[in-house]
């Protein structure tokens, strides 16, 4: 079936393509060239004058997995609170922060994003991981998996281990726990808090293993490059959240040594201890760094005022931070030596001056990183806020009058320090389609995804133009999501099922003997067990996987 | 006084929640839009006026009859005037109720006066499980009001108990007091095993000494307690089987705990 959007104004920034009007076809799924020897279309989309781009991407959503499900039984309720009834189409859910499954799909795909990856894939609770993406309907998935505070990974660290058989050991978890990317937590400092160490800076070195944090990033950053796996180590740094961080963070991007390095929620890790309060942003040298170097990209991890939840594998950081739960409740535990979990409530207060500060820092590493290719759109979900103010934080990066007026309403102290205000520059919709889009679809090695040229997967959004740039983001005209029409006006009108991003990086397989032994004599299943398979599914194309190539890499 | 009685016509087979029905919904809306009120039964939704006749006009009192312990939520949010309940009520009576009076001519079902902040509840009858206790997810139970059972209460009564009292004229079941954080509850019968079970602070007063008691309670001896008389002088004006205590009898043994938590709890009776 051939459909046809006429008219529309497309933004496609991997093509270079800035709001020139352009028809798009579609068949089969796919989006193709215009068909020679005028080739009669099934259906015709009128989208004269309306904003065409690709569908959106979020790299880094906390979707589902074992934190999630804390998350969610923590704050029943959040569940009372919000309830979404069941459809003719949709299925019945609840939840805002700690939205369920089925929820979180149609929720996402009326904002007009097609993908939302997964960063926190715990390896034991991989299996569980996905099978809950399954249940996330519409927008395709991924998951980065969680290393370098595993027992497994700092024993062979510790007696210093061929980089080689770490390297096969990345390789192996990635394929066996079916992720995209690999992420870090805390690098050790997760491992260290379960020996009483109460804080672990980059070149501190930990008790139990004598390991540093910089060590550990070192050897995961080498073995993906090694490996050639596209998405770089997704960094989530040491301190997360701790006034002087700044310090570390900056140490952190220039111990990556020019290896390609992705810092997530940057914003958590931007504070100064400058001003009579001793917490300050420290955006500006931030923004630097990343502007000078370019094998850095971040996401933000903006906040947004309102109750949310945080959930995190740091918990190191979390448990810090319990006293600041609001509700006062909350969960830190361990999971089976490979990482751990924390869950704190938490509402952000526009009043309070940390929080508003917050909220600037986050909005000045958007405007002062000069690249949108090297910056991507995230809240962190549900951490800094739930995804669904995206069209409300779009609106502050592409509006400075809005944006002023809103500084306006926030602790005034917060906001005579911040130099939010100052700041001219406006996102244009070209930026917003790189940052949303291209970018994330590109530093994933999602090569059919985040652009509108032939060959490319039909993920369309349609937006109708208009000055609040909050409601024109919020309900798309109309999402296609494989060439499906899923959404229209904001509202679901057909449930598809997306796919689940995978790379399958090659390894030697003399790794497998040693995790074998290593998984009978201390680890809660057999190795046979915990590698996820997919047969291992159901056969209804809710667990679709869609492998992507890796690079050549240098080990090849 | 004019107000509303809504009676039920024919016991349902699923449960319903009558959560919508607040008060301020009773003094301003009429009949026929009462009748239109969404509820539901089980999974199923529908109105009101399907399950209830409602009669009378707007007032500040509300009368339910032929009520049966599958309607759940009764008085939800209460704040002013009475409500008189006819028959057995359900589960979450009186949840998050902030004034007024609610009477129950039967028993209650499981969670009655969670939430409850100010106001006062008489159930003539049996009260459930976790009773003034939170429903899963909320903090803290009963903040504030007086709760008075003329029979029996279940287990769990006054879990995480925060201010107000709760007085049980009949027996309690296991574990009352359970996580009490602070407030009173006083019982006339026998007490369940495990009572003050991590209580944190507040006064749990009985009639006679517990058939055992917990290990995390230490006995801190006999004492004239001239709280114990203004306390017994309130329960005088609450009426019930409670307010033929002498005020002046006021010489009470007392246990300290729980001592694996704050260990401020009280455990009050007479030493005879």
């Amino acid at each position: 079936m051939l459909i046809k959007l006429t008219g529309g104004k497309v933004f496609d920034p991997a093509h270079k393509i800035n709001g020139r009007k352009r028809d798009i076809f579609i068949r089969d799924g796919r989006i193709v060239k215009r068909p020679p020897g005028g080739e009669k279309p099934d259906q015709v989309y009128d989208v004269t004058g309306k904003v065409v781009m690709a569908g959106a991407m979020d790299l880094h959503s906390h979707i589902a997995g074992g934190k999630v499900n804390i998350a969610r039984m923590l704050l029943p309720e959040e569940h009372r609170q919000y309830q979404a009834k069941r459809s003719r189409l949709k299925r019945s859910g609840s939840g805002e922060p700690t939205m369920t499954s089925f929820s979180t799909g149609y929720r996402y795909a009326e904002m007009g994003y097609t993908a939302a990856f997964e960063p926190a894939l715990v390896p034991v609770n991989a299996r569980q991981a996905h099978l809950e993406m399954s249940d996330v309907p519409i927008i395709d998935k991924g998951a980065y998996v969680m290393l370098g505070n595993d027992d497994f990974f700092l024993r062979m660290l510790s007696r210093k281990a061929d980089q080689k058989a770490i390297t096969d050991y990345v390789a192996w978890m990635m394929g066996a726990t079916q992720a995209l990317g690999v992420k870090v937590v805390n690098p050790g400092g997760i491992s260290a808090f379960k020996f009483n160490d109460r804080m672990l800076d980059l070149d501190e070195t930990d008790s139990h293993y004598g390991l540093t944090p910089r060590k550990v990033l070192k050897s995961l950053t080498r073995a993906l490059t090694d490996l050639g796996v596209p998405h770089p180590l997704h960094v989530h740094g040491c301190n997360l959240g701790v006034p002087g961080n700044v310090e570390t963070t900056l140490k952190t991007m220039a111990g990556a040594g020019g290896l390609p390095m992705h810092l997530t929620h940057i914003q958590f890790h931007t504070y100064g201890t400058e001003g009579d309060r001793g917490f300050s942003s420290g955006a500006a040298r931030i923004a630097e760094a990343i502007n000078k170097q370019k094998n850095i990209t971040v996401d933000v991890g903006q906040i947004m005022f309102g109750q949310t939840v945080t959930a995190s594998g740091d918990t190191m950081t979390q448990h810090s931070n319990v006293d600041l739960a609001s509700p006062h409740k909350w969960v830190c535990m361990d999971i089976d030596c490979q990482a751990g979990c924390g869950v704190v409530p938490f509402r952000y207060r526009d009043r309070n001056f940390v929080n508003a500060l917050q909220w600037a820092i986050g909005l000045e590493i958007f405007l002062l990183v000069n690249d949108p290719w090297r910056i991507f759109l995230t809240t962190d979900h549900p951490n800094g806020a739930p995804f669904t103010s995206y069209p409300h934080l779009i609106r502050l990066l592409m509006d400075r009058s809005f944006r002023n007026s809103m500084l306006d309403t926030v602790n005034k102290h917060a906001g005579d320090v911040s130099t939010l205000r100052s700041i001219k520059r406006e996102y244009s919709l070209y930026d917003i389609a790189i940052m949303t889009r291209a970018a994330p679809a590109r530093i994933l090695g999602l090569k059919n995804r985040g652009h509108l040229g032939a060959g490319a997967a039909a993920d369309i959004t349609v937006y109708t133009p208009h000055a609040n740039k909050e409601r024109m983001f919020e309900k798309p005209d109309y999402v296609f999501k494989d060439g499906n029409l899923v959404a229209r006006n904001g509202k679901v009108v057909n449930v598809t099922w997306g796919a689940t991003h995978v790379v399958r990086p090659e390894y030697h397989s003399g790794i497998e003997k040693s995790l074998k032994s290593y998984f009978s004599d201390f680890q809660g299943m057999q190795m046979g067990n915990f590698v996820i398979r997919e047969s291992d599914f159901p056969d209804d194309g809710r667990f679709r996987v869609e492998t992507h190539k890796c690079g050549k890499g240098r080990r090849a | 006084m004019s107000g509303f009685a809504i009676i039920l016509k024919d016991a349902p087979r699923q449960r319903v929640d009558l959560a919508p029905l607040t008060e301020r919904i009773c003094t301003a809306k009429k009949a026929a839009e009462i009748e239109k009120l969404p509820v539901f039964v089980g999974n199923r939704k529908c109105v009101l006026g399907d399950l209830f006749v409602v009669y009378g006009k707007p007032g500040e009192r509300l009368v339910l009859d032929n009520i049966c312990d599958k309607i759940d939520g009764i008085g939800s949010r209460w704040s002013e005037g009475m409500l008189e309940v006819y028959g057995d009520a359900g589960d979450r009576l009186g949840h998050g109720m902030t004034g007024g009076d609610i009477i129950v001519h039967g028993n209650v079902g499981n969670f009655a006066a969670s939430g409850m902040r100010d106001g006062e509840i008489l159930i003539e009858g049996n009260a459930g499980d976790f009773l003034g206790a939170p429903i899963p997810g909320e903090r803290i139970g009963m903040n504030g009001g007086v709760v008075r059972v003329e029979g029996d209460a279940g287990a769990r009564t006054g879990d995480r108990l925060r201010r107000g009292l709760i007085l049980i004229e009949g027996d309690v079941g296991e574990l009352c007091g359970s996580r009490m954080i602070a407030g009173s509850i006083a019982v006339m019968g026998d007490m369940g095993p495990r009572l003050g079970y991590a209580m944190r602070r507040g006064a749990l007063f009985m009639m006679r000494p517990p058939t055992r008691f917990p290990e995390t309670f230490n006995d801190s001896g006999t004492h004239t307690l001239p709280f114990h008389h203004l306390f017994l002088a309130h329960l005088k004006r609450q009426g019930g089987a409670f307010s033929v205590l002498n005020p002046s009898d006021n010489r009470l043994r007392k246990y300290v705990g729980d001592i694996s938590v704050q260990g401020s709890g009280a455990l009050l009776f007479h030493d005879s």
